[in-house]
């Protein structure tokens, strides 16, 4: 053999160990893979708290957010001064960081508030030595001069503005600030100060009664550190230091997150109180037990509803709603889990959410906006119950009106007035009167959908036959969020399909979206104008809740049906499932911090590989 | 070649440029405006104002040194993608998308590629016969199921009912085991098409007469097929395979999204729905240039397996 020769063997030999070694190492790979699923990497007394979220989170700065999953994440780090009771219904606030319910003036401008003592930032680096301070009510002050600060961008500014004396001008002076790190946040604002580390002070323009509920009850105005602010800068969004039970320990963004318990938390106690029938449900077998319970909290990021199903039957995930493609799975043609549920010991929650959904009118719109018949046609040709029966299972309940049956103005009564009612014939000859109004035959209308998705298509698809099933023809426009927000938000629509949820137990919320003066970009994205409707949101804005105002916001959600502003469709009814070892899962409506009350059986947990050999 | 080399790389500058350019009008001047969507439901005029300057959506779109699109290009140039929209910077997101998706396409790709490329050389040389026959059915049957079906019934039955796999992306278990399935998955649904590809190629050296000369000389059907069909067919596999590596770093979107693998395909398209434009921006700048650099090694190759190709 010449020197080439072996060489050029030598190669080859080299070259097919390489392509082998490739080849070996995906098989490796998946061979090893291959091997069954092993245990989660947990001590194994452990309590662990496994959830899904459905949506990625954008950032974990209090201040700065605004979407619900991020909230369900940042609620069990940080803590406001007051929240709802865990077990209470109707819901209930009570103190949390403060020592108790603010002291309110006379006139009800004022606001004082003691802050309870003893609670501490978790350790973080960014303060001395690692450990973390007191809480104090400068802290407060901090938090929600922040969210006034033109450059920090916060989508919670609308929340304070034209509210707090003195924190318009606060704003006014932060655009004369290069950045958000040239702002002096020790400039005094008369209607925000701490007058001792312990007090804080909240002076208001005019009297606003959600201030507790709407604002201090709100993530927005948990306390953040200033030192963990200027140590982290922009990155504060990952860096979250708070005075809550679980800090966080990991999270990789887009996958995974997971909170650990704050070994440096004050120390609080399981509620001993609830709402009738709680003990029955076992919601008080822990009463006055110190929580949190679980050892760490963890969320995984599960977009798709299958692996979300598939891993809470296999028990990796505490709790999950019921997906609409395995109903059949889940639930019998009576509303009842399935027989292979029970055996799995999985149990089923329902809760009224607090939220509706409609097709809106643009009220400005030449051809809708001054032809009622044309609106009411519209709501009368959609039938609202085969709506919520092909797009929810039959779950959700009719909107008969704005307001969510779960608040206490609800009016009992809203049903038999009718303005939900489907009748084609109507709807045909209130057609033809609408085009009598409009002079000629009607053009085409469109509706615009906030989504390009599968589900929107076929919900369009839906409302365009329900339209056309009277004669009026309708194009729908699916566009993505930016676009569908701009079009609405420049008065580009004609209808529109959208929806929205409380976060207070308050119906203001619902009313405000037919104040005149709250035009886009606020939230009036009706464009709806009726002066005798205003004066009277004026009157109920400033009005603590009282038999009056109820009644007050009863007539104001009349004078919206009567206008037609809207086809109200549904209200949303939460259908959740959970483990039978998951406990205390009572859900609630408008807090997110609960990971602290749950607690885990874990001799349930561990007994449920058996139950599922035994059910398959 | 050196010449060539550096009138290709040239060619790169207008090639980039159109790219930013073609994604800039899309995303700015076609698309709306985001301001409204990040300010949220219920915002102020000066919210949206201040957002609008925050992204600097205030400033001209192209007629001014300091005009949206000169920025765009100036961040391109300097690979200074800025933040995304949820305020974490662009690069980092890229950083920690990239190594789980390439997890999952590399090796997936290659499987592709060896299996079908060493069955359809199998399948060339029984042409004809039954076997042919069946490994076409079973090929258009694979193109004809769609992706989603693979994914789904991989995810139930091999991961659920039968628990080899896990069912979803846990940080508790091995990069390699997470990507197990997802990677069989990809495979089992790239090789009908793959194959049939192949094959042609494959069946198109195998009618030509040094084959037949082979045969006849008497050397091995083995020798025949690994050391001369395949060289000489080398020239479409590279095309294939070498154009296809750029799009590996894109990630597979559905796969990533079913099995929670956090790479770069869910990034882009989320990116794209919620006009999030610095990471799309960022991730198309990257793609154009990865292509261009790809579509020049691929001509190289060309030069590497086929001694009459000459690059002028």
């Amino acid at each position: 053999m010449t020197h080439y020769e072996t060489r050029t063997r030598q190669a080859v030999v080299a070259r097919q160990r390489r392509c082998g070694g490739v080849v070996i190492w995906i098989a490796a790979a998946l061979a090893f893979s291959g091997c069954r699923d092993s245990a989660r990497n947990e001590e194994p007394n452990e309590m662990v708290l496994h959830h899904v979220l459905h949506s990625k989170i954008k950032g974990l700065d209090p201040g700065c957010m605004r979407d619900v999953y991020s909230i369900m994440v940042a609620s069990q780090i940080f803590e406001t001064l007051y929240d709802y009771h865990f077990l209470k219904r109707p819901y209930e606030l009570v103190a949390l960081l403060a020592e108790d319910m603010p002291q309110v003036s006379a006139d009800r401008l004022t606001y004082a508030m003691k802050i309870r003592k003893g609670v501490y930032f978790q350790d973080d680096a960014c303060f001395p030595n690692g450990k973390g301070r007191e809480l104090k009510a400068q802290d407060f002050v901090f938090s929600i001069k922040r969210i006034a600060g033109i450059e920090y961008i916060s989508p919670n500014w609308s929340l304070f503005d034209d509210r707090i004396v003195g924190l318009d001008e606060f704003r006014e002076y932060t655009k004369s600030c290069k950045n958000e790190t040239d702002v002096d946040y020790a400039r005094p604002v008369e209607g925000l100060m701490a007058t001792d580390d312990y007090t804080l002070l909240i002076k208001l323009k005019k009297p606003w009664p959600q201030l507790v509920s709407a604002a201090l009850a709100d993530i927005s105005t948990a306390p953040v550190a200033k030192e963990a602010v200027d140590y982290y800068g922009r990155d504060i969004i990952s860096h979250p230091v708070g005075t809550g039970s679980f800090k966080l320990n990991v999270w990789r963004r887009d996958s995974y997150i997971e909170l650990v318990r704050n070994t440096a938390f004050r120390g609080e106690l399981y509620p001993s109180d609830g709402e009738f029938g709680d003990a029955e449900a076992g919601y008080l077998d822990d009463a006055g037990k110190p929580i949190p319970f679980a050892d760490k909290v963890v969320w995984t990021v599960i977009e798709e509803y299958q692996p979300a199903w598939l891993l809470f039957l296999q028990g990796k995930v505490d709790a999950t709603v019921v997906p609409k493609d395995s109903y059949g799975e889940v639930m019998t043609e009576t509303g009842q889990l399935t027989s292979k549920m029970r055996h799995l010991d999985i149990q089923l929650k329902t809760f009224p959410d607090p939220s509706t959904f409609w097709l809106g009118f643009n009220m400005m719109d030449k051809v809708l906006g001054r032809n009622k018949p044309l609106r009411l046609a519209i709501s009368r040709a959609i039938d609202r119950r085969k709506f919520i029966e092909l797009f929810f299972n039959g779950r959700h309940l009719v909107a008969h009106g704005l307001i969510p049956p779960m608040m206490d103005c609800f009016d009992p009564q809203i049903e038999q007035k009718g303005y939900a009612r489907c009748d084609l014939q109507e709807a045909r000859e209130l057609l033809m009167q609408a085009e009598t109004t409009y002079g000629a035959k009607l053009p085409p209308l469109k509706i615009a959908m906030p989504g390009t998705d599968t589900w929107m298509r076929q919900y369009g698809q839906f409302l365009e036959r329900q339209l056309n099933a009277i004669g009026l023809q309708v194009e729908v426009d699916y566009m993505d969020r930016p676009t569908f927000e701009e079009k609405l938000n420049n008065k580009g629509v004609q209808i529109f399909a959208s929806g929205t949820t409380a976060s207070i137990p308050d119906a203001i919320e619902f009313l405000s979206m037919f104040y005149s003066k709250h035009a886009p970009p606020g939230p009036n994205k009706f464009n709806y104008s009726n002066p005798e409707f205003d004066g009277l949101y004026e009157k109920a804005q400033v009005m603590p809740d009282c038999p009056e105002r109820r009644e007050l916001y009863r007539k104001m959600e009349i004078m919206v049906l009567e206008g037609c502003a809207a086809v109200f469709l549904n209200h949303r009814v939460a259908y959740v499932l959970h483990h039978d070892w998951y406990k205390n899962y009572k859900p609630h409506a408008f807090a997110y911090g609960l990971s602290k009350y749950r607690r885990v059986d874990l001799k349930k947990q561990a007994a449920y590989k058996e139950l599922q050999k035994k059910a398959k | 070649m050196s010449t060539y080399i550096i009138r290709r790389l040239l060619y790169t500058i207008p090639i980039v440029f159109g790219v930013l350019l073609l994604t800039f009008a899309l995303f700015n001047v076609v698309g709306g405006d985001i301001s409204f969507e990040i300010a949220g439901g219920t915002t102020t005029q000066q919210t949206i104002d201040e957002i609008r300057q925050e992204y600097g959506l205030d400033k001209p779109l192209f007629l001014s040194w300091d005009s949206q699109f000169v920025n765009h290009f100036k961040n391109a140039l300097t690979f200074n993608f800025g933040r995304a929209r949820d305020r974490e910077p662009v690069i980092d997101k890229i950083k920690r998308g990239i190594g789980p998706s390439l997890a999952i396409t590399a090796p997936m790709f290659l499987g592709v590629v060896l299996i079908s490329v060493s069955l359809s050389l199998v399948i060339a040389f029984v042409r004809g016969t039954m076997w042919d026959m069946l490994a076409v059915v079973v090929c258009v049957t694979g193109m004809s199921v769609p992706y989603l079906s693979f994914i789904l019934f991989g995810q139930y039955f091999l991961a659920y009912k039968w628990g080899l796999f896990p069912v979803f992306f846990s940080p508790d278990l091995s990069m390699a085991r997470n990507v197990a399935l997802p990677v069989l998955i990809g495979i089992a649904a790239g090789l009908g098409g793959n194959v049939r590809f192949y094959r042609t190629v494959m069946l198109d050296e195998m009618r030509s007469d040094y084959v037949r000369t082979a045969f006849a000389k008497g050397l091995s059907p083995q020798r025949v097929l690994f050391k001369h069909v395949l060289k000489n067919a080398m020239t479409p596999i590279i095309t294939r395979v070498v154009l296809a590596i750029p799009f590996l770093f894109l990630g597979s979107l559905l796969l990533e999204r079913f099995f929670g693998i956090p790479g770069l395909g869910y990034l882009m398209v989320e990116a794209i729905g919620s006009r999030d434009y610095p990471v799309i921006s960022a991730m198309t700048y990257m793609s154009a240039i990865l292509f261009v650099v790809f579509n020049l090694i691929t001509d190289i190759c060309y030069l590497l397996v086929d001694p009459r190709v000459r690059l002028e």
